[in-house]
């Protein structure tokens, strides 16, 4: 488990645990960005929001954001 | 004729607004929100002899009432203001975009599933079997480009069909899964909620927003629940926290739909970003890309500008002439001549001069917004806006501004937020355009010399402090902390552009601020031509000299001599005219109408030694700080209303302009008396 903001440009996984208020989740999954959705690291150079790419969208999550967001990596 | 209303409702970036207008065109009206800072747009249209009311529901990504524009929505939906409810998705990324969809399963209200961007989805290889769809949903489904306007047959009869036969999204698929995954308990909580029997919703919707802790939910609860209502609160919390359970069982039910319906061609390899994308995205090149984007979209925007404003600011020197002979010819007194070829003839030609601009900007920023590159520029400046208050798209009205302010406050149109929207009109309003400055750089060299540099340097620190403190005073009222709290933002995919759609958007919406610029504009000259007509061309003998003495003791106060006091309050209505008004009122220019001199040719040289002699430095001091923060000028006052829709708000930047810019000038003229 690891959270969105560590993972590297290319990995990819499925999100397993989301922390933060009712407000954040919401938003985060209205997004697509909900439990047990894949997700794959476009960019992540640890300081622009991390460029996540899922259910055919491009999110940009803020490194703070991401870190919220945990996600078991699968290898490639 | 019969009266049906239809509601949109969509996640952003589905093209719901390019929908609204497509089916509106220029009979649409925008307002706020009774008591609310959310953007109201309404709009008709007419299919086969029926008029249709749309409402175009404020972008929301959920149904979940956390904010104004979701309480919004769900109130209005639930309500009996529409006949029914239009739910967009973008079919090239249904799996995510169908999310409100499954947010909206399970509220008892007609509905049809509008899958937009089907060409685009098409391209990609996706292919939608639509009769499945409407089959598994229960409610008809239509698919279409909405920057297509053949398209917009098919909406129309699905439309039509659609209030003819009445339906429901079918909820029993998503009640399994939710079942399924949330347990027995979860099962007890609905048969409870089932109890109340509350017609508009079904009762697996309040249960899961129960769950989601949502204050509608809570609330109906409240309200027919009576003795039930502990019992079910009791099992919400026996269930415990489920929010993530709720959100991933509406993923599984759009998965199950869109395998059943969807077929896409097998993609080779994982997503990567584009060329551009990287350039656009990078840490280094993002923001000097994006400034760049913003400069070359300025400068494009002087392209469709450039025959307007030639048109316009020619028009009192190749139009007067021939309208005071006529005048002339047929015998009309002389003050009916002056006002209709100067006082009316200026305002038209100033008007179309300005409206150029509008165009231009409306257009080439519009066309950024829809080929994607806006979300890119908001993307690389949002953190650094946020300290504002603002999102990062706010930067583009406010680099245009530096060229010129309507421009800007026109082109703040693409912040999709009202209160960001108008609390970055509010800021607009403090950046000096291009004409200020050249204004500036005359005077101050003319009169201080060897510290112009450090008059200067104090302007530039003033106007980087008046920023900060007007964001922070307007933010307060505008702007929420939840809804800057932390960048989560969709980049959407690169679209090509529809010129001829944009174009007709464009004129649509250039249309209305010309006639209610035109109104204004004219009202405002006529009026200055009233208090400055003299048929002797002296200015003592018009009514404004009067005004000014009388005024003086007041206008001191503040360190500004009537002339100064009349050129600031004259320069709201438009800054490059200013050293022509202080000619004028100086004396400089003596022959003529004032309004022709205000507005004509100045003679530079004299005007310098006139003022040098007249006006000591910290008189000019306070001018100068007075002149920078006044408000731009009369049209970026009519355009800002234009965006914001509020009098309210305008009249309150305005009215803080107008102060602030005495405040500085009172302080200024003090400091400049301790130096000089």
């Amino acid at each position: 488990m690891k959270a969105l903001s560590k993972m590297k440009k290319g990995a990819k996984g499925k999100v397993i645990k989301i922390e933060g208020d009712g407000r954040f989740i919401s938003r985060i999954t209205s997004v697509g960005l909900a439990l047990d959705n894949e997700v794959l690291v476009v960019n992540n150079d640890g300081r622009q929001p991390v460029l996540v790419y899922s259910r055919d969208t491009l999110i940009a999550v803020n490194q703070k954001e991401g870190a919220k967001l945990y996600v078991k990596e699968v290898s490639a | 004729m019969s009266t049906m209303s239809v509601a949109l409702l969509s996640q952003p970036n589905a093209g719901k607004s390019t929908l609204f207008n497509g089916l509106t065109g220029s009979r649409q009206h925008v307002g706020n929100w009774p008591g609310k800072t959310v953007e109201k747009k309404e709009g008709t249209f007419t299919y086969k002899d029926k008029i249709y009311n749309v409402m175009d529901l404020p972008g929301s990504y959920s149904l979940s009432a956390s904010s104004d524009e979701e309480i919004i929505t769900i109130d209005y939906i639930t309500g009996n203001d529409s006949d029914l409810v239009c739910i967009l998705a973008d079919a090239s990324q249904l799996e995510r975009s169908l999310y409100m969809l499954s947010d909206f399963c399970g509220i008892n209200k007609p509905a049809l599933l509008v899958l937009n961007m089907m060409d685009v989805a098409n391209n990609k290889g996706i292919q939608v079997d639509e009769k499945e769809l409407s089959q598994s949903l229960g409610i008809p489904v239509v698919s279409m480009s909405a920057t297509n306007l053949k398209h917009y047959k098919g909406f129309y009869e699905a439309v039509e069909s659609a209030m003819e036969n009445p339906k429901a999204l079918k909820s029993d698929k998503l009640d399994k899964i939710l079942t399924e995954e949330l347990g027995e308990e979860y099962s007890q909580l609905v048969e409870l909620v089932d109890q109340l029997n509350i017609s508009s919703y079904h009762a697996n919707w309040i249960a899961t927003k129960l769950i989601e802790n949502d204050r509608v939910a809570l609330d109906i609860v409240k309200e027919k629940a009576a003795d039930k209502g502990l019992e079910i609160m009791s099992m919400v919390r026996k269930l415990g926290d489920k929010k993530l359970k709720v959100g991933s069982s509406k993923f599984k039910w759009i998965d199950s739909i869109v395998k059943s319906a969807v077929t896409r061609e097998e993609t080779a390899g994982d997503y990567v970003l584009s060329k551009l994308d990287r350039v656009a995205t990078s840490r280094i090149w993002g923001r000097p890309f994006a400034i760049l984007v913003i400069l070359g979209g300025l400068l494009l925007s002087f392209v469709p500008a450039m025959p307007f404003m030639a048109i316009g600011m020619g028009l009192p020197a190749s139009v007067g002439p021939v309208l005071l002979d006529f005048f002339n010819n047929i015998g009309a007194p002389m003050w009916l001549n002056s006002l209709i070829s100067e006082a009316v003839l200026s305002g038209v030609g100033y008007t179309f001069a300005m409206i150029g601009f509008v165009l231009g900007v409306s257009f080439v920023f519009g066309l950024l917004e829809e080929v994607g590159l806006m979300a890119r520029v908001s993307y690389v400046f949002d953190e650094s806006m946020s300290k504002l208050g603002l999102q990062g798209k706010s930067v583009m009205p406010i680099m245009v501004s530096f060229g010129c302010n309507m421009a800007g406050t026109s082109g703040s149109r693409v912040i999709d937020t009202w209160g960001q929207k108008t609390l970055t009109i509010a800021i607009v309003f403090a950046i000096p355009c291009g004409a200020v400055w050249g204004i500036v750089g005359l005077f101050t060299g003319a009169i201080f010399s060897s510290s112009t540099v450090f008059v200067m340097l104090a302007l530039l620190l003033t106007i980087t402090f008046h920023i900060w403190l007007t964001g922070k005073l307007f933010k307060r009222g505008l702007v929420t902390d939840e809804s800057h709290a932390g960048m989560i933002m969709e980049l959407p995919p690169y679209h090509k552009p529809k010129w001829l759609n944009l174009i007709k958007f464009t004129f649509n919406r250039m249309k209305t601020v010309f006639f209610k610029a035109l109104k204004v504009v004219i009202f405002v000259c006529v009026i200055i031509w009233a208090v400055t007509y003299t048929a002797s061309g002296n200015i003592e003998n018009t009514a404004l000299y009067r005004f000014g003495n009388f005024i003086e003791p007041v206008t001191l106060f503040f360190g500004l001599k009537w002339e100064l006091f009349v050129a600031w309050i004259f320069s709201g209505f438009g800054k490059e005219a200013t050293l022509g008004v202080i000619s004028a009122l100086f004396g400089v220019t003596n022959n003529g109408l004032f309004l022709t001199q205000a507005t004509g040719v100045t003679a530079g040289a004299t005007l310098i030694t006139a003022l040098t002699s007249t006006v000591t430095k910290p008189e000019a001091l306070a001018f100068l700080f007075a002149y920078m923060f006044m408000i731009p000028c009369f049209m970026t006052v009519v355009s800002a209303q234009q965006e914001i829709h509020s009098w309210k708000w305008t009249s309150r930047i305005v009215g803080y302009y107008l102060a602030s810019s005495l405040v500085y000038a009172f302080i200024a003229f003090r400091i400049g008396l301790l130096i000089w």
